[in-house]
């Protein structure tokens, strides 16, 4: 008795270990007898156990580890010589063993069966023909269908058939072969041995592995699905970043083109090098004076649209442009437009949008008369604002072809005269609050605005 | 006519599979599990025909490959593995293999294979 106490300890240990695990597929169980009679199968509660399995097939994230449940729990509760599961792998066109259990368990990736192999061929057409009392079958059905004399014929390709069924049955040492469907494919097919103890299958216990076989070719699918899933998603996933990459890297090709097209529009302004280069320091000095948080990409898109702001002017005819003299009113029209213009000129750049409407209310004026919305307040954005200050006061202090340069002193005084009406006060305060620091810091006469100071 | 199998697979389980499926056939049949067991093994047993994995600890199928047809050439080599890069394949071939076939692998054409070798040495003899 010392090996049946020893069967009886193994299932026990697997109840413990699949309620520490807290498989559902276990529950079901009704308790063990402390011995354990082999010459009488173990009663459960088929429907529980079925009820159980289904749950856990929802629950269950990971069907291979619902097929080796059910695999594990036939072999064990049935004591069979090996309990098999044989799955249709799509990719590689055939069928091959994914697990097996018990004494006499098949090594899994060893053998495969093609699409044609007779035993694939006997259930692959035969869901339509037959009920679903008899897809199955039997090796000891197989012997009998065999000892009939019709089968006896030498040219009889049923004959062929069912010996070559014969030979793979008693080849893999399987007694029952059950078939698992998903729509009108064999998906998976249950190979169980013989029992230990001799005793035959019932039909309620064929019923139930036919249940299982089905709930083996569900998870079978949905790991399938899973798979696809996964794979696509993962393949989404590297073309967008694919994308991304190639967009940045275009957007960054295009902000380089319109930087040098912005040093390029005022190259041809006579006396006024560096208009770009010193807005954008000027611009960048005020914003931290006034202490706008420039981390991230604050400090970028200010950037961007201090050097871009006059972009537009790239659409202005020359003759506008670098006119000595006063402009005309058609002529002051055509310049205005530079403002849309540049605004329009940034449209590819998608992540510039902001940049697009600082750009277009950089010629906005504090009490709304400026162009080409009038906008006023708060309703020009504070960027906008600032560029306002530091343009005019740059172009000042330099010299524009339209009119001779002036002093710094000048050039403070216009700025503060402006303060309130054409532009932000609290951005006059903070630019002439930073330009007094660098002057100091540099001495009376600071070399880069005493360079633009006299044309 | 004996006809005698060497099983060489560091799989335990499928030299005991694949020894009981040969021996239900009347084969007699060895197993090993590595490179140098094999080559012990074809002096020993002195098989008609090898069953051979590539993948192994230690000395590898290809290598063992080379040994066992350097010293008996006229020794049938099935290759058996889950290998199926063109390279080793031709490697294989042109160290004197007689078949490669890979896992997982069809019983029917494995007894068959191994059968016509048995034949084709018949014939020689």
């Amino acid at each position: 008795m010392k090996s049946l106490d020893g069967t009886a300890l193994r299932i026990l240990k697997i109840k413990r270990n699949a309620a520490l695990e807290s498989d559902p597929v276990f529950r079901g169980m009704p308790a063990m007898p402390k011995k354990v009679d082999l010459l009488t199968v173990p009663k459960f509660d088929y429907q529980e156990v079925l009820r159980d399995v289904a749950r856990s097939m929802v629950r269950l994230k990971r069907p291979d580890r619902l097929l080796k449940l059910i695999i594990r729990f036939i072999d064990r509760q049935f004591g069979l010589t090996h309990a098999s599961l044989l799955v249709l792998d799509p990719k590689k066109g055939c069928y091959v063993f994914v697990n097996s259990k018990g004494a006499k368990r098949l090594p899994v990736g060893l053998v495969k069966f093609d699409t044609n192999h007779p035993v694939v061929q006997w259930f692959a057409g035969s869901q339509k023909k037959l009920p679903i009392q008899k897809d199955f079958l039997f090796l000891s059905d197989v012997k009998k269908m065999l000892s009939r004399a019709e089968f006896r014929m030498a040219s009889n390709s049923k004959g062929d058939h069912l010996l070559a069924i014969q030979k793979t049955m008693q080849n893999l040492k399987v007694e029952l072969l059950v078939p698992g469907y998903f729509k009108d494919t064999l998906v998976g097919l249950l190979m169980l041995g013989r029992r230990v103890n001799g005793r035959c299958f019932t039909t309620q216990e064929v019923t139930f592995f036919q249940t299982l076989a089905h709930d083996c070719s569900m998870a079978v699918k949905t790991a399938e699905h899973n798979q696809n899933l996964i794979e696509q998603n993962h393949e989404l996933e590297r073309r967008l970043q694919e994308i991304e990459r190639m967009r940045s890297k275009e957007q960054k090709t295009y902000y380089e083109i319109m930087r040098s097209l912005a040093e390029e529009v005022h190259a041809k302004e006579p006396n006024i090098f560096g208009h770009v280069s010193e807005v954008e320091r000027l611009g960048m000095m005020t914003a931290r004076e006034m202490g706008i948080d420039l981390s991230g990409n604050t400090k970028d898109l200010l950037s961007a649209a201090l050097i871009l702001h006059d972009v537009g002017k790239i659409g202005i005819p020359d003759n506008i442009l670098c006119k000595p003299g006063q402009l005309t009113q058609e002529e002051w029209k055509v310049m205005k437009t530079h403002v849309e213009k540049g605004a329009r000129i940034l449209e590819p750049l998608t992540d510039f949008k902001r940049v697009r409407e600082i750009i277009m209310a950089h010629h906005e004026r504090f009490d709304g008369s400026g162009y080409p919305r009038g906008l006023k307040g708060d309703e020009i954005s504070i960027e906008a604002r600032i560029i306002a200050v530091v343009d005019s006061f740059h172009a000042i202090v330099s010299s524009r072809c339209y009119r001779e340069g002036r002093s710094l002193d000048s050039a403070i005084q216009e700025v503060r005269n402006c303060s309130g009406t054409q532009f932000d006060p609290v951005v006059v305060d903070a630019f002439l609050r930073a330009l007094k620091k660098e002057l100091q810091k540099k001495g009376e006469i600071p070399s880069v605005l005493n360079e633009y100071s006299e044309a | 006519m004996i006809k005698k199998l060497l099983i060489v697979d560091d799989e335990a389980e499928i030299c005991e599979f694949l020894k009981s499926f040969f021996e239900d056939r009347d084969f007699k049949v060895a197993t090993a599990h590595n490179g140098i067991a094999a080559l012990e093994q074809v002096e020993r047993f002195q098989p008609d025909v090898v069953l051979l994995d590539i993948q192994m600890p230690g000395m590898d199928g290809l290598q063992t490959l080379k040994k066992m047809k350097d010293t008996h050439p006229k020794l049938k080599v099935i290759m058996v593995t889950a290998v199926e890069t063109q390279e080793k394949i031709e490697e294989a071939m042109r160290l004197g293999a007689d078949n490669y076939i890979t896992k997982p692998l069809s019983l029917e054409y494995l007894e068959k294979d191994v059968q016509d070798k048995i034949d084709s040495l018949a014939k020689i003899s």
